[in-house]
């Protein structure tokens, strides 16, 4: 059965909150000038990348990539899957630590770190726990709560812009593709589209939708990053960690009975993260449910979930995200490339042997 | 079993609710107004406080020093029943000779932690600051946020105050091209405030002053609405609706050349006598002009943009160079500025 | 067969309206046996009398008598006192030692067909379901005129007989929905049926859901409509409601009802009780992360006022939420079980003095009493008194998550029941999809 809209729900969700919250803040560091460029690099990159993919996933209906892979044999399968798992895992951990780091610094400034991250992981469980296709329609759900909450203050972010700041145009030099927040801009779109390889078995898609909401994403991407540097001017905005947040805080808007804005954009943005997480989390639990199929995936979830919490620990400040999100670097690009790649590749391969054997 | 997991949930949720501090809105301090100045080193907080007394409102005033804000607004917290809280801070009253030391730091603080919203509008206050407060609170009546509504837009706001919030301060300070303009209160005669102008912001420091009048040309050059400005001439007063702004803006050989042209729409309130509509345009077109003249050549010479000239070049000038653009371009600019207005109607009765 | 008889006489004799009286027509002589508060026996006589009258005396006449009389059948004693529970009259033609089961004319046990007591229509067929499971099922085919429409019947229970009706539109309805229930419900027809918690049982359902698996109408025409959408309906002998599977979100929202009225006002009604159902969850919880942990959120008029009223009140914004919450559900469960006469008591003693005392006494900040008012009004809108209940216990997690995490909090409790509304599902059906149509959901 058609779930498409589940799917792109999904895909846009899980966005929503990188870019927002990081995607920015990164690209904004990254360059001074020409700034559409570094967005454009990111976007077509993303777009190649997504639609390899899923023409390689077409090549396999039915099978995720965990059977793609094994099926190569047991070898190819560590060394693609392995990775992988890594990525996802550090990932989790980056995740639920950065946006926690970011509610205690935005609005509860009182409440112990631990508390928030372990409020993320136990929801973020409890999602996952209740398998993939509950995972979907949370996030259905959810995009009819908060996303006219989100357009709203995507609405209203355009107060105090001044389109002069988009001059000047052009950086020739390129600087920006060797800058280290150049790279991890990319972490807003690594992981969001791998679960379309998971759910093949269960949920049923189409291709050609999600090539739509991978173009309709795209002018949040722009809108993160060229609202705050139309309102501050980029030699302001470079100044902030997360410049679309200290935009939404300087909004004014009389009639609302609230009065601080930024926090209920911030707070939907960090429900969809939630719910990145729980994926993240069902992904991790599949693929070790498949190593060892004795233990039921449910206890995956609980032991992943209760580790990452324990990893999210061990992280005393900042710089160590900021570090880790730097190791992260090369998993983050054999995910985002190498991934849809090999599965393209193999699908290829597969469909010649095939032939072979027709012919 | 499932009851037994339940009962282990709400157990230890009932648990973790006490966890942390959360304090109730009822014990919390929630000043409305903070003045900020600076004697020896050291600062010395002024907070104005709304309490409700028995169904009206009373003003408190407290003041403390410290070698940092936050030091100062700790040891006040530290004295009071209450723990202050600063996030409902609506205006920020500044010393005027702190603004003249710089208020980088400052600004850079309020921007850095949550507490003071960067929406916060700030002010300069042109008198001592003890004065300024204690006439502030025997003048006040009973409603808490008399201050905030000076500046509130929808309630006492006028076109010649201008409106300058916290991460707009922030921004001149980095910005190439931009500064801005806090306006200056003191404590009035009669009302609770007196609006006597503006201070024109360089880089986070106080470099020059423009009044109220010059003010209005500001706001009008920033495309605010002037509406409801009554301007006195000698031979009439007319009331201003409406305002319009074109620019035209060209390098001349390194030299930069900013023409605009605005445009007020107006209603006749008075008139002296009798005067032609020609010659009230006229006169009022005059007077504009010369006084924006006289008011550019000011800020030229403070090198302070706070009209953001410097963002019409934007296109014009590469990122390089736009970083001198207060030292290099600002002062050899040449700006021409036409007023064209426009007499609406003249009332129920004809001009003769 | 005589034997047969005694073993009745045995396990029936003590009960003092259990008969078995002799009766000769013509020339059968025969035993009754029955309920005399089951059937109306003067008048079953008088029935049977007329009945064998009317009829051509021919040769073997007994044997046409007894075809007359009702069915001809053999019998156990198991299956006899089942037959006589059920109010049936059982007929022992002596000579011939054979059993007639008939159908008597049965005592009036049921109350006539009158309007819904839990439900309010306006503008609309206003006639409601009642106790007898065969007049439930005759006013839906009254309803529906259609020969889609299928009865399944069954009978539930080891010493409690019940009576069940599975009714469904086999043009609409997903067979294999219907099919796995009729199994689930035949294999478990050994137990017991008294309540609804009962039928959750019996259903293979779990009893821990709080959001109830079926939803329930008084009303034959929301069953029609329901039928239409290709739920199944499930009767329960003796409760005078009908029991929709499965129960999904959307039906919260919806009446059939509502389509007796233009497009444009049935939608404002519509989104009238989605903005209820989100006020009734979010109001209690705002305010308490409002007060106790995010301030900075209000605007500082509000703050200033919301800190005077709450001036003097000496416990924290969660404790005076709960408490006053806690009495409001006391109100609310108080005059439920009052007699409709006192009920209005209760109404004026809670909302009138409590409310005006609560505040004067300083307990609770006024503030409060106005959230909770609009908690209480909103909550009242969603449609099914079944579904306000699952509502009102979902507002206790968003309040308690509001006061540890503020606004933060709140959301994620939205989050949380979210979740939980998509872990629910009833055969296989998830509880958020919007239609079922033939299959599964298009969307939700």
């Amino acid at each position: 059965m058609d779930k498409s809209l589940h799917v792109i729900f999904m895909y846009g969700l899980t966005q929503l909150g990188f870019i927002f919250f990081f995607y920015s803040g990164d690209i904004i560091a990254s360059t001074s000038e020409g700034h559409w460029l570094a967005i454009i690099i990111g976007l077509v990159l993303n777009g190649a990348m997504v639609w390899l993919y899923m023409k390689g996933l077409g090549y396999f209906p039915q099978q995720d990539i965990i059977s793609i892979y094994t099926g190569l044999g047991k070898g190819a399968a560590v060394l693609f899957l392995l990775p992988l798992i890594f990525f996802l895992f550090i990932t989790n951990i980056i995740t639920i630590r950065a946006f926690s780091e970011a509610i205690t610094l935005i609005f509860l400034a009182n409440t112990p770190l631990w508390a928030i991250m372990a409020l993320i992981i136990i929801i973020s469980g409890y999602i996952a726990l209740n398998g993939v296709e509950s995972i979907f329609r949370t996030g259905v759900l959810l995009a009819i709560l908060f996303l006219p909450v989100i357009l709203f203050t995507i609405c209203i972010s355009f107060q105090n812009v001044d389109f002069r700041y988009f001059f000047p145009i052009m950086d020739e030099k390129l600087t920006f593709l060797t800058k280290p927040p150049y790279w991890h801009s990319f972490s807003a779109f690594a992981g969001s589209f791998l679960f379309l390889g998971f759910i093949q078995p269960y949920v049923a898609y189409r291709p050609r939708i999600v090539m739509i909401t991978v173009a309709a994403l795209v002018p949040f991407y722009f809108i993160s990053v060229y609202v705050p540097l139309f309102t501050f001017g980029q030699s302001t905005a470079s100044t902030f960690k997360f410049p679309f947040i200290v935009l939404m805080s300087t909004i004014h808007i009389n009639w609302l009975m609230f009065d601080r804005i930024t926090m209920f954009l911030l707070l939907c943005l960090v429900t969809f993260t939630m719910l990145f997480i729980s994926m993240v989390l069902w992904k991790l639990s599949q693929v070790l449910h498949r190593c060892l199929p004795k233990v039921k995936s449910s206890y995956f979830v609980i032991v992943i979930a209760a580790v990452n919490f324990i990893g999210c620990l061990f992280i005393t400040n900042w710089d160590e995200i900021q570090s880790l999100i730097m190791w992260n670097t090369m998993l983050r690009f054999y995910v985002l490339v190498g991934i849809p790649c090999s599965i393209w590749l193999i699908g290829i391969r597969s469909r010649r042997m095939i032939k072979d054997e027709g012919a | 079993m499932r009851a037994l997991k339940l009962l282990i949930a709400a157990m230890l949720v009932m648990v973790l609710s006490g966890c942390w501090d959360n304090i109730d809105i009822n014990h919390r301090v929630l000043p409305v107004v903070m003045g900020v100045s600076k004697h020896d080193g050291n600062y010395l907080i002024y907070l104005q406080i709304p309490e409700q007394v028995q169904n009206s409102t009373q003003i408190k005033i407290v003041k403390g020093t410290g070698s940092t804000i936050n030091h100062a607004v700790d040891l006040i917290s530290a004295n009071l029943e209450d723990r202050v809280d600063l996030l409902h801070i609506k205006v920020i009253v500044l010393d005027k000779k702190y603004a003249e030391e710089g208020l980088e730091d400052t600004i850079s603080d309020f921007m850095r932690g949550r507490d003071v919203s960067p929406k916060t509008l700030v002010t300069i206050c042109d008198e001592d600051m003890d004065a300024f407060f204690s006439s502030v609170r025997k003048k006040m009546g009973p409603k808490g946020t008399t201050l905030y509504d000076f500046f509130e837009k929808n309630a006492g706001w006028n076109p010649q105050i201008a409106l300058t919030r916290v991460w707009e301060v922030y921004r001149s300070i980095h910005s190439y091209t931009r500064d801005v303009a806090i306006p200056i209160i003191r404590s009035g005669d009669t009302t609770v405030v007196q609006h006597v102008g503006s201070a024109v912001i360089k880089e986070g420091r106080m470099v020059s002053q423009i009044s109220s009048e010059e003010t209005l040309l500001f706001n009008a050059f920033q495309r605010e609405s002037t509406q409801g400005k009554i301007e006195v001439m000698n031979h009439a007063s007319v009331l201003v609706i409406g305002n319009s702004l074109a620019v035209h803006t060209r390098m001349d050989g390194g030299n930069p050349v900013l023409r605009s042209k605005l445009k007020l729409k107006v209603v006749i309130m008075e008139t002296k006598d009798h005067p032609t509509s020609d010659m009230i345009m006229k006169e009022l077109n005059e007077s504009l002009t010369h006084q924006f003249n006289q008011m550019f050549a000011k800020l030229q010479e403070s090198e302070a943009d706070i009209l953001g000239i410097g963002q019409y070049f934007r296109r014009q000038i590469p990122r390089s160079e736009l970083k001198e653009w207060r030292t290099t371009f600002y002062p050899k600019l040449k700006l021409e500025l036409q007023v064209q207005t426009i007499i609406e109607n003249t009332g129920f009765l004809e001009l003769k | 067969m005589d034997s047969l008889i005694q073993e009745i006489k045995d396990s029936l004799g003590n009960n003092d309206d259990f008969f078995l009286q002799q009766y000769t027509i013509g020339e059968a002589r025969l035993l009754l046996m029955g309920f005399i508060s089951l059937i109306d026996l003067t008048k079953s006589k008088e029935a049977l009398y007329d009945n064998m009258h009317n009829w051509k005396l021919e040769a073997n006449t007994v044997t046409s008598m007894m075809d007359a009389a009702g069915e001809v059948i053999d019998l156990d004693l198991e299956k006899a006192i089942m037959l006589l529970m059920d109010g049936k009259l059982i007929l022992f033609f002596e000579r011939e030692c054979r059993f007639v089961v008939a159908e008597p004319v049965p005592s009036l046990l049921n109350r006539a067909i009158e309007s819904p007591t839990n439900e309010n229509v306006l503008q609309g067929a206003i006639s409601s379901f009642i106790e007898d499971i065969d007049t439930n099922l005759g006013m839906v085919r009254k309803q529906v005129v259609s020969r889609h429409i299928k009865v399944k019947n069954l009978l539930a229970g080891s010493s409690h007989k019940k009576k069940l009706s599975v009714i469904y539109d086999d043009s609409k309805a997903d067979i294999k929905l219907v099919t796995k229930m009729i199994k689930q419900l035949e294999s478990s027809s050994d137990h017991e049926i008294n309540n609804l918690q009962h039928v959750t049982r019996a259903l293979g359902l779990s009893a821990w859901s709080s959001v109830p698996k079926f939803n329930t109408t008084e009303l034959p025409a929301e069953a029609a409509a329901a039928l239409g959408k290709g739920r199944v309906i499930l009767f329960v002998d003796r409760m005078p409601f009908a029991l929709i599977l499965p129960n999904l979100i959307w039906d919260m929202f919806t009446l059939e009802n509502d389509r007796n009225f233009p497009l444009p006002l049935m939608i404002s009604i519509r989104v009238l009780r989605v903005i209820g159902v989100l006020t009734t969850l979010i109001a209690p919880g705002l305010y308490v992360a409002l007060v106790a942990v995010n301030p900075e959120v209000l605007r500082i008029e509000l703050a200033l006022t919301i800190a005077q009223s709450r001036e003097g009140v000496p416990y924290p914004a969660i404790v005076e939420m709960i408490f006053m919450l806690i009495i409001l559900e006391l109100i609310i469960e108080a005059s439920t079980r009052l007699p409709k006469s006192i009920g209005p008591t209760i109404t004026m003693v809670g909302g009138i003095i409590l409310g005006q005392a609560v505040v004067t006494a300083k307990l609770v900040s006024n503030l409060l009493i106005i959230i909770l008012a609009a908690t209480t009004i909103s909550n009242s809108t969603v449609v099914g008194f079944q579904n306000s209940l699952a509502i009102r216990l979902f507002k206790y997690v968003i309040v308690i998550m509001s006061a540890m995490y503020g606004v933060l909090g709140l959301l994620a409790g939205l989050v949380l029941i979210c979740a939980y509304f998509s872990s629910l599902n009833t055969f296989g059906i998830s509880y958020l999809n919007i239609n079922m149509k033939k299959g599964e959901a298009r969307n939700g």
